[in-house]
């Protein structure tokens, strides 16, 4: 037996362990992306270095064996270093998008390709339920947005943009049609929060928030939710869509107080009365500075990260922050805001909206149209026959979530690189110096796409078709930096995965190798 | 089936069938069928799966990594232009250009129009001191500069045909001994035409009746005076003649030597005087070059070395087995096959001989490692995988002193227990595996190799396994990979091969000069290595030296010995009267050592001190014309291209920190990517997975301790050596005489022609080639 510490924890283990199996006896958590286990070890990406102390080395924990009187050290500021370092070396050369553009263009992040995919497959009932995670007024927004998710879609560089607007109206207006069935929290947690405003920051923090469990008390100076909305014109927003979708949120276990007026007393009241007081109050904001808020130039001042104002237990969202006409970004701060209220409730910490880190290509080369409308076709946008009020027909809708390019990684969420990044703080620009690659897409049977720009080269696809004896498997080729994973003689990626194209799909470290099928945000 | 198909099948059968079916054989098959077709057709790719354990994955993984192979047709005739370092300081990159002007070959087009010639450019062809060298399929053209592309084609075209068509060799029978005339044929002689001046020898004496011994011998290491001529007259005096020309060698002959008849004498002075007249050569025209080993410049070149491992260098014919004997060879195996193998494994352990490969581990230690494991078999590989550029030792040692090295290897194979052996050669040294080839067979005959050796009880036979075009492969890990058949894929260790090497058993691998050391140490006593050398670097070192140095070639010095005494005392000092600036130590593994610290002692030890390491010993001299940082990126270029492309911090930290060093060295470098400069080398030192990657900043981090000072000014836009080309621009000052040649010569006519004017350049048209600064007689071109 060898006898060796981790982390300052004493452990015994048979002659040939390596020190990543030394680690996981003792709990250790060490990240690996080359690794798989049932497969011989490969050394490749680097994100497991950990030091011995004894000298100082650093070494692949994945791969290097245990050895008599080892002081591991598997977390020091040595190690994260070193991952962030390699992370930041794979990410300079990784040419792919975690989310799509129109995704992260768009103030809510809605997730946009998704929804596409779902419209295009029929199954509405399912996109409007991945819709309504970011947009709690979906069928009004389908009218008045200003779409800056079309600004950001990728298909507008091959010809027009899809209209991304107008199928989120359709898939609310689907479920308006059919009756929308109250929110029923799974339970209650006690908590109860005052929002003065029902404009559309406050209805969809109020929509957010019930969604959670919480107590909802609107507070509205007129006799009418809807706040700025109610302006808008019959001819862009018929008042019996902004009616019944509004009306829905309000079905729900939401009390609204209309002709509310809010003065200092009041204010305080309600700080007193409620575990938080969110003022949604729109654009006029004056009256709230003598109530001791702290404004900014444009309004309420707050703490970017957490919508806090600075008065403690009191938060503020919309326009009342900054005029403005984009109720996407004011519906997106009310989500935002639920999430973390709710976090708040839960812990007792007050933390900001989680980012995620995100791979970024920018726009796509010429070359690349043709690769991106694979998964696509050529058809011309359309827009609303009936008038945009009125919205798509389904046909229309079908055929227009078509002409989507799918722009969004497959596997968003098991991606290690996606992970890890996040994990190690990595910057994805810091090493990006040269031209990138091309992309390439390639799609094999059984829902397979290939993209090589995304691959790390941690061979595991070769491995795993080599012990699974695929005719021609896939294989390393070239070398140096320009060394690429592909099939043998120009075969196609079919070809190299007769048996094993779920199994490689579902091991690849990253998406590079993946089911287009995988839909990993699925389920929230 | 077409008749085009059905061709590839019968030859790969036939391929197959030689080579076997084995993963073992697949580089060797794959060397043969690019024999056969001049690239891989896929045809034949696949037809070699079909017929052997071979796996698509495994030929396509291993064809595409190796440089040697081809995966598209190449023209009739290869050109390949060196772009080591030592070709490199020497302008080798504009060569390269301007044969691709000649050609006109667009971006990363390789073969001109009438598929005629392919032009590529190669790692190091080992002729160092002939730099920049050119290669057109056999024959070697050193010195090349840019306006020379279209002659060096004219001159090859006109050599087509004639090879293979061997001058009469002429044996003296040794009654008659007259004297002996020795001619090296190292492949840098060979390569500077020493064939031709043997032709003429040949041409010359015979008829005339002087019965001379012509002998070849290996490489002398006077790589700077090549070809080499050593005439020993009856008196036994020894002249030696340098840079000879073949229509230099009748006087030099007739000055020695006296054709036997009246007749004879008559005549050969006719004819000699007849010639003199016709050319109106004269004497002195040979005169001017002949050198005397009195001579203080050869001695010079020759007192400071001490031959351990070229030991008798110009004296031996490197294939000629009597005469290894009649200089003690095969002494040492004898005693030590009458030692026992413990009390071997000592004598090598206390004489202090570490590892000539680069890493500098104890030999004896190694071998008692090895000794210690064991398994069904036990494999001993002689590592002559010398892949740095500017680097040539390896390859000198095998084509000069092939027994010697042999010799080395049985005495290891009995002291370790080993059962079988290898000689891993770069494929770029077709004369070193050709004479290891022959060499191998004459041990054979003599029962020096095979069973029962020298009547012992100790078999052990070798075979050839030659390289595929992989620096990594020089990695030890790495080379056991690709003799298994597999892309040059270097492993943790441990495992270290000691315990689990080729083919999952114990397995001994020495560089080739380590192997060149050991019969000294066993028929001289480990004292006479020991007492060599410096306290913790025992015993002597190869080097070759080349670069801007008056004499390069190859030197065998005592541990110890400075830098300033190398350059300075063996080389003769810095060419053109240049300042010394720098000496690059150890090729891309290595480090630049600065001018400050010329009196560095060379040894492990010391080199390690500053940054450097010995890697395996080249010396490439660089004045003050060289940019360090251009420096620093032709290593890394190198690196890059090298890596095997398996960890993160090789594969992709070398290409960033090249990307790096190309913003500085285009002017369009920033502070802040220094220092993403120094974070990169540092980390790919800490984090890499094999001596490749880890070694691979040393270049940057020995420039940057040392020239710092450049990398700032390049910053600022200025490259103060005027050689990073787009940071510079030519003109052409006062001193103009009109003389036309810079016009001549530019080839985008971006000098005018302008008889008895002043010229100048049209910078837009400018491609900074170069020809019209190396061209001006009176330096009037300036570079800014």
């Amino acid at each position: 037996m060898i006898k060796l510490k981790i982390n300052n924890q004493s452990i015994e283990v048979p002659e040939g362990t390596t020190l990543l199996e030394a680690a996981k006896q003792l709990q250790i958590d060490i990240p690996t992306m080359c690794h798989l286990e049932g497969t011989e070890h490969f050394t490749s990406c680097l994100v497991c270095l950990v030091k011995d102390e004894r000298n100082g080395r650093l070494m692949a924990s994945c791969s290097m064996p245990a050895m008599d009187g080892m002081e591991i050290i598997t977390d020091d500021d040595e190690c994260r270093e070193s991952r962030k370092a390699s992370l930041e070396l794979l990410l300079s050369e990784h040419v792919g998008d975690c989310e799509a553009p129109c995704q992260l263009v768009c103030p809510a992040h809605m997730n946009i390709p998704l929804m596409n995919r779902l419209i295009a497959a029929g199954n509405h009932a399912k996109a409007i339920e991945v819709v309504k995670r970011d947009i709690a007024l979906p069928a009004i927004l389908g009218r008045i947005c200003p779409a800056p998710c079309e600004a950001g879609c990728r298909r507008k560089q091959v010809d027009d943009p899809v209209s991304i607007c107008l199928l989120k109206g359709f898939t609310a207006d689907q479920e308006l049609e059919k009756g929308v069935a109250p929110v029923q929290p799974k339970e209650k947690s006690g908590k109860e929060v005052a929002i003065v405003g029902a404009g559309p920051a406050g209805l969809a923090a109020a929509f957010y928030l019930n969604k959670a469990g919480h107590q909802v008390v609107l507070f509205e100076k007129n006799t009418k939710a809807g706040g700025e909305i109610l302006q808008i014109d019959e001819t862009v927003l018929p008042a019996k869509v902004r009616e019944a979708e509004i009306g829905a949120i309000l079905d729900s276990d939401i009390q609204i107080n209309y002709g509310s007026t809010i003065d200092q007393l009041e204010f305080e009241k309600l700080q007193q009365r409620y575990d938080a007081v969110v003022l949604a109050v729109g654009a006029s904001t004056d009256q709230w500075k003598g109530y001791g808020l702290n404004l900014s130039k444009t309004g309420i001042e707050i703490d970017k990260a957490t919508y806090q104002t600075s008065i403690e237990g009191v938060s503020a969202i919309g326009n009342a922050l900054r005029p403005s006409k984009l109720a996407v970004r004011s519906v997106g701060q009310g989500k935002e805001l639920a999430f973390i209220l709710d976090q708040l409730f839960k812990t007792a910490r007050l933390s900001a909206y989680p980012s995620r880190f995100n791979s970024k290509f920018g726009k796509l080369q010429e070359p690349e149209f043709a690769e991106y409308l694979k998964e696509s076709n050529d058809s011309e946008r359309l827009e609303a026959s009936r008038g945009k009020a009125v919205g798509f027909t389904m046909e229309e809708a079908v055929a227009e979530a078509k002409r989507c390019l799918h722009c969004d990684c497959r596997n968003p969420e098991s991606c290690k690189l996606r992970e890890l990044s996040d994990v190690y703080g990595a910057e994805q620009r810091r090493f990006q110096y040269d031209d990138r690659f091309v992309i390439q897409k390639e799609f094999a049977p059984q829902n397979i796409v290939y993209e090589s720009s995304k691959c790390i080269k941690c061979g595991i696809c070769v491995r795993l078709t080599k012990q699974y004896q695929e005719a021609f498997g896939f294989s390393f080729i070239g070398r140096g930096f320009d060394v690429k994973v592909g099939v043998p003689f120009s075969e196609s990626v079919g070809k190299a995965l007769e048996k094993t194209a779920a199994l490689v799909a579902e091991k690849c470290p990253t998406g590079a190798l993946a089911k287009t099928d995988a839909e990993e945000q699925f389920n929230e | 089936m077409t008749e085009e198909l059905q061709n590839i099948i019968t030859q790969v059968d036939q391929i197959v069938q030689q080579k076997g079916k084995t993963k073992g054989a697949l580089i060797p098959i794959l060397q043969a069928i690019q024999d056969e077709f001049n690239y891989l057709p896929e045809e034949a790719l696949r037809h070699v799966c079909e017929t052997t354990e071979i796996t698509p994955e495994n030929i396509t993984g291993v064809a595409s990594f190796y440089s040697q192979f081809r995966m598209q047709p190449a023209g009739q005739h290869m050109i390949k232009v060196c772009v080591g370092t030592a070709c490199h300081v020497k302008g080798a990159m504009q060569v390269y250009d301007a044969f691709k002007r000649h050609f006109n070959l667009k971006g990363q087009e390789e073969t001109d129009a009438e598929g005629k010639y392919t032009l590529e450019k190669v790692s190091c062809l080992g002729c160092c001191t002939l730099a920049p060298v050119v290669q057109v399929d056999d024959v070697t053209y050193g010195h090349v500069t840019t306006d020379q592309v279209t002659s060096v084609i004219h001159d090859f075209e006109s050599q087509v045909g004639k090879v293979g068509k061997k001058g009469k060799f002429r044996n003296a029978d040794g009654s008659e001994f007259q004297g002996e005339i020795r001619i090296g044929l190292g492949s840098c002689c060979v390569a500077s035409g020493s064939e031709d001046v043997k032709k003429e020898i040949e041409q010359t004496i015979e008829g005339t009746g002087i019965n001379l011994q012509l002998k070849n011998v290996g490489c002398v290491g006077m790589c700077h005076q090549v070809p080499l001529v050593e005439i020993i007259d009856e008196q036994k005096q020894s002249k030696l003649y340098a840079k000879v020309k073949p229509n230099e060698i009748s006087d030099i002959i007739n000055t020695h030597f006296k054709p036997k008849g009246l007749f004879d004498q008559l005549k050969a002075k006719a004819y000699n005087f007849l010639e003199k007249v016709q050319t109106d050569e004269v004497w002195e025209g040979v005169d001017r070059y002949a050198i005397d080993v009195r001579d203080e410049m050869v001695s010079s070149f020759l007192d400071r070395q001490l031959p351990i491992a070229t030991e008798h260098r110009g004296v031996i014919n490197p294939l000629d087995m009597d005469e290894y004997r009649q200089f003690g060879g095969f002494e040492a195996l004898k005693k030590a096959l009458q030692t026992d193998r413990h009390e071997v494994i000592q004598t090598v352990k206390d004489s202090g001989l570490r590892g000539r490969g680069g890493a500098g581990f104890l030999t004896g230690l190694k071998w008692e490692l090895v000794e210690k494991e064991n398994g069904d078999k036990k494999f001993l590989i002689c590592n002559g995988d010398e892949g740095d550029p500017g680097a040539f030792m390896d390859r000198m040692l095998l084509e000069s002193y092939p027994y010697r090295v042999i010799e080395g290897m049985l005495i290891a194979a009995y002291a370790v227990k080993a059962t079988d052996g290898y000689f891993y050669i770069r494929a770029e040294y077709p004369l070193a595996v050709t004479r290891i080839r022959q060499a191998l067979i004459n041990c054979r005959e003599q029962n020096l190799l095979g069973e029962n050796i020298l009547n012992s009880y100790f078999s052990f036979d070798i075979q050839i396994y030659e390289g595929a075009g992989a620096f990594v492969c020089g990695e030890e890990t790495a080379l056991m990979a690709s003799i298994e058949g597999n892309r040059g894929f270097p492993t943790i260790r441990p495992p270290f091969p000691a315990q689990k090497g080729l083919w999952g058993q114990p397995t001994l691998i020495n560089n080739t000069e380590t192997f060149a050391q050991v019969s000294y140490i066993i028929r001289k006593g480990k004292e006479n290595f020991s007492g060599i050398g410096t306290d913790r670097s025992k015993g002597t070192k190869v080097f070759s030296l080349a670069g801007k140095v008056n004499r390069g070639g190859l030197i065998e010095v005592p541990m110890g010995i400075t830098i300033r005494q190398i350059v300075e005392e063996i080389g003769g000092g810095v060419q053109n009267g240049k300042q010394f600036k720098a000496v690059q130590v150890g090729g891309p593994s290595g480090g630049c050592i600065p001018a400050s610290l010329y009196d560095t002692p060379i040894d492990y030890q010391s080199l390690i001190e500053v940054g450097a390491m010995m890697g395996s010993g080249g010396l490439v001299v660089l004045d003050e014309d060289d940019c360090m940082v251009d420096i620093a990126r032709y290593f890394l270029s190198f690196t890059q291209e090298e890596s095997c492309g398996k960890c993160t911090f090789c594969r992709v930290g070398t290409k960033r920190m090249l990307d790096i060093l190309n913003r500085i060295t285009t002017g369009k470098g920033t502070k802040k990517d220094l220092e993403e400069l120094k974070y990169l080398a540092d980390w790919t030192k800490k984090g890499s997975l094999c001596n490749l990657g880890k070694s691979a900043p040393n270049p940057i981090i020995t420039t940057l301790r040392y020239f710092s000072e450049e990398y700032e000014a390049h910053i600022e836009g200025r490259c103060p050596s005027g050689k990073c080309t787009e940071m510079i621009t030519y003109s052409i000052n006062d001193e103009c005489i009109g003389c036309t040649k810079c016009a001549q010569k530019c080839p985008v006519e971006a000098i005018k022609f302008e008889p008895h004017k002043k010229h100048s350049v049209n910078m837009e048209l400018c491609i900074k080639c170069d020809a019209c600064r190396q061209v001006c007689p009176v330096d009037a071109v300036v570079v800014e």
